[in-house]
């Protein structure tokens, strides 16, 4: 067991000067003559900005009827509209010295592009027609979805894939949330046709949101955006209801066996909060302390003490709907048994015990000033951009952050830590060689194993 | 076209410590880092991985900063820190609250003037580096590859030749005095740039620099060492088995012209029309148009570094995943054939031109950026602690680019006549063990 020794402060240590103040640069908003909300930050640090196009679907949106279109109909996005192909796309991109992405994550689709600002009208246009106008080309659609059959069989070779996928299923049941990745056979059986209905069914202007972050004028910036989006009108969109989520009754273990693994890959957690929950901020505080910076107290143990593992963390995953909390370590084989025994321990510990007043005030000083650093690079404000407005949160939520982590106290920590890291309830999955750690698993609750293609081969 | 101009000071002080400031008041932030001329190339012989080794053992412990203390400084002053070790330097960087700079510059003064570590700090940081090697090598598919694999193939000098991440009985011979020694020798001062860039007036951080690093004794220079590589007059190839991954890979390498070298400048050119994303020849023909890969990337000092990050023997890379039905003669004859158009036909004009435009804009973000938005300026001090380590002028930041701007489609066409010869590469395959067992049963 961890025994909590705490290294003495030199007296010689420099104090801190005055804090300069922190002041999250202002943001104009707008709405496009389409409808589209646009959000935007100017900074003129580099003759860059960058461009987020989000669309509020995304693989959960069709993850239990369709699974992988929504993945796919991203990747084809950039593959031809009904007036460019895919070379002059690329072309163009390099013209414009731009990178473009486009993607789909469990919540949202996106096209996002940071280019040069002189090249900022046709970027833009650019993007929109992307956006509007796919041509789900009959070409690359084949050669994409070779390709994602490709991919799904070679995920299936890393752990940290496999145990995600089974962690999520595990914890998620029946609902969308559950799956992180179609299968081989789910991605075989996708037409063109499903993609197109895809397309028309979600990217409206209704379901979409623009953000801007970098060197432009944002009236000028939306008088481009307004000629890229004109005139393009959308259905409604609705979303469905949702499944309910599985409760969860003590711990239980789900071995996902892969013969030979020289290390074994452990995920444990439990359903959490949103970002929306009056909680989120106190639990990402309790995460802080518990497993969520360098200094805390799980990478203390496990790593800096012990040695089991390079990279231990925890983190509250907030999706749109639901969140879940999750403890990765990555260890090698003989300390299985030995690691969970470490991380239910602090969990337990940060359960129980109220944590002291200086691992407090360092917690609550490292996350306002790891907000300030986001706040210094376009990458940074666009994240914190995103966060605000695709998940809804209250206008004032940046410009707060930092003061309310800073008026939590321990009591707060112990409220969040007592609600939200369910110790007796957290499922664990391990990734590795059964006959190597199933013994030291099964200490800590029934055991049931799976192949790395999801077989179940035992159970207790 | 719009030009940035970086603002930079720099001054060395007495022990030979050179200190580069850039300030830049976006945010009240300040990123500070410490780079060491000493990287995994001139590591001890039977060490194999000890450079990376040692900087772990950098986090474990100074004389008034005890094991756990730095760390916790640094996040319980708001900030981040890691550091890495690379071809030819080793760093360590914070980025925190510009209220936090002089904490920051007594912290790395502390670990530059006596690193206090014992036995225990070594073994844990063994064990710590062998998980994080397990992870990132042995149980990962393609781990390593090729930044790894292609080296000992490539290279005949033991010093770009060896496994930089290290053999794992090495790393369990290092010993306590190895540190010791190692420490002694290449983390002095006059072997060391401090870069201070953000919210920071430059005469106040000079003066901080002075104050915490002046004091600790110069050292002597570190011993010269050969790093060169013989010319390549035939091609080489090995192969790595490949566990985990179910896709045939292979990687190729060209050992380039000498830094900053005429040929040099035109090489990274030719190898931005070859990579360089979607619009790169090479992903284009392969993945594109045959089909017969699935990625098809690369670069100079790919996938650790870039054009401007090492100094020494460098190989322009090549990495390939590809479709198990097509032989890897079939790729390699694919690759071939982008080659020889390079070779045969000078650049079209508006391909250098985009090829330049995108040049600037990615230098530009990697100025700006801040190794995913949290270690703001990280591209800045990167290439300002290189340039002053390489070149002694890290005002070189602001120039960097003009020598790729001026190279026309002939110097491309010549450079790659040069370069892109098989004699001068070297190939490693990676076939899936099924695979492999496949082929050898036919």
């Amino acid at each position: 067991m961890a025994t909590e020794t705490v290294a003495p402060i030199s007296p010689l240590t420099p104090p801190l000067a005055p804090e300069r103040p922190v002041v999250w640069p202002p943001r104009t908003a707008a709405r496009l003559a389409c409808g589209i909300p646009v959000h935007m930050v100017e900074r003129h640090s580099i003759p860059k900005f960058s461009l987020q196009f989000i669309i509020r679907s995304g693989a959960s949106t069709v993850a239990l009827t369709e699974p992988g279109v929504a993945g796919l109909s991203a990747a084809l996005l950039r593959t031809g509209t009904h007036t460019r192909d895919e070379h002059a796309i690329d072309e163009e991109l390099r013209r414009f010295g731009a990178d473009l992405g486009t993607g789909a994550g469990a919540d949202a689709s996106w096209i996002t592009t940071s280019g040069l600002s002189e090249f900022s009208a046709e970027l833009i246009a650019l993007v929109a027609d992307l956006a509007r106008n796919p041509a789900f080309p009959v070409g690359p659609f084949e050669r994409e979805r070779r390709n994602a059959v490709e991919a799904v069989r070679l995920e299936r070779s890393s752990p940290s894939f496999l145990a995600s996928e089974r962690f999520r299923s595990v914890l998620f049941g029946q609902h969308p949330y559950s799956v992180v990745a179609p299968t081989e056979a789910q991605v075989q059986s996708i037409t063109r046709d499903l993609l197109t209905a895809f397309h028309l069914t979600h990217f409206s202007p209704s379901n979409a949101l623009l953000l801007a972050v970098g060197d432009f004028t944002p009236s000028r910036l939306v008088e481009q955006l307004d000629r890229a989006f004109h005139g393009w009108a959308g259905r409604a969109v609705e979303q469905a209801d949702e499944p309910p989520l599985p409760s969860h009754f003590g711990r239980h273990v789900f071995l996902v066996h892969t013969p030979g693994s020289v290390q074994t890959q452990i995920v444990a957690g439990n359903l959490s909060i949103t970002r929306q929950h009056p909680d989120w901020l106190r639990l990402t505080l309790a995460n802080a302390i518990y497993g969520g910076a360098f200094h805390s107290r799980l990478v203390a143990n496990i790593r800096e003490q012990k040695g089991y593992t390079y990279s231990p963390r925890s983190g509250v995953n907030a999706l749109r709907r639901h969140g879940y909390f999750a403890v990765h370590a990555a260890v090698r084989n003989e300390v299985v048994a030995a690691t969970l025994t470490e991380i239910f321990y602090e969990l337990d510990r940060i359960r129980a015990l109220p944590v002291r007043p200086d691992e407090l005030a360092d917690a609550q000083a490292y996350l306002s000033g790891v907000f300030s650093l986001g706040i210094a690079t376009l990458d940074g404000l666009a994240g914190q951009l995103a966060t605000l407005y695709l998940y809804d949160l209250p206008e004032d939520y940046l410009e707060t952050y930092r003061e309310r982590i800073r008026a939590f106290t321990a009591d707060d920590v112990l409220t969040a830590a007592r609600s939200h890291f369910d110790s007796a309830n957290m499922q664990i999955v391990i990734v590795g060689d059964a006959d190597q750690i199933e013994s030291q698993a099964r200490l800590f609750g029934d055991v049931q194993v799976f192949d790395a293609h999801g077989k179940l081969l035992s159970a207790d | 076209m719009q030009q940035l101009h970086i603002p930079v000071e720099a001054r060395t002080l007495s022990n030979g410590l050179r200190v580069v400031v850039s300030p830049d008041a976006t945010a009240p932030v300040v990123t500070v880092g410490v780079y060491y001329n000493i990287g995994f190339r001139l590591e001890p012989r039977g060490r194999s991985g000890f450079a990376h080794l040692f900087e772990h053992m950098m986090f474990q412990g100074s004389e008034n900063a005890g094991k756990m203390v730095h760390i916790r400084l640094v996040n319980s002053s708001g900030g981040i820190l890691n550091g890495s070790t690379r071809y030819d330097v080793t760093n360590y960087f914070e980025s925190v609250p510009s209220n936090a700079l002089d904490r920051m510059l007594w912290l790395e003064a502390d670990r530059m003037r006596s690193l206090r570590v014992d036995d225990e700090n070594l073994r844990n940081q063994r064990d710590v580096v062998k998980e994080e090697v397990r992870m990132n090598v042995f149980n990962q598919p393609y781990g390593g590859f090729p930044w790894l694999d292609l080296p000992p193939i490539a290279n005949r000098n033991w010093a770009n030749a060896h496994n930089f991440y290290g053999d794992f009985q090495d790393l369990d011979a290092a010993t306590l005095a190895d540190v010791q020694a190692f420490f002694r020798t290449y983390y002095t001062p006059r072997n060391a740039v401090l870069l201070l860039i953000g919210d920071l007036d430059p005469a106040a951080g000079f003066a901080l620099a002075q104050k915490h690093f002046a004091g600790i004794p110069a050292g002597s220079a570190p011993p010269s060492a050969d790093v060169s590589e013989p010319p390549q007059t035939a091609e080489r190839r090995g192969e790595v088995a490949e566990k985990l991954g179910t896709l045939p890979a292979l990687a190729i390498g060209y050992h380039v012209p000498p830094r900053r070298s005429p040929d040099w400048y035109a090489l990274a050119l030719a190898d931005r029309a070859l990579h360089g994303g979607r619009a790169g020849r090479l992903h284009r023909a392969l993945v594109l148009q045959s089909q017969m890969a699935l990625e098809a990337e690369g670069g100079i000092h790919y996938p650790m570094g870039d054009v401007f990050d090492y100094n020494g023997p460098m190989q322009l890379v090549t990495r390939i995943l590809h479709k198990s039905e097509f032989s890897s003669d079939q790729v390699i004859a694919a690759f071939d054939s982008v080659i020889a158009d390079l070779r045969r036909s000078p650049l079209p004009a508006a391909e250098l031109d985009q090829i330049k435009v995108k040049l600037r804009s990615d230098f530009y973000s990697t100025l700006e950026g801040g190794l995913g938005a949290h270690v703001p300026r990280f591209g800045l001090m990167h290439y300002l602690a290189c340039f002053t380590l390489f070149d002694g002028d890290p005002n070189l930041v602001n120039s960097a680019l003009d020598g790729f701007l001026r190279v026309t489609p002939g110097d491309v066409l010549a450079a790659s006549q040069r370069v892109l010869r098989p004699e001068n590469r070297s190939i490693v395959f990676r076939l899936p063990a099924a695979q492999a067992a496949q082929k050898a049963a036919d």
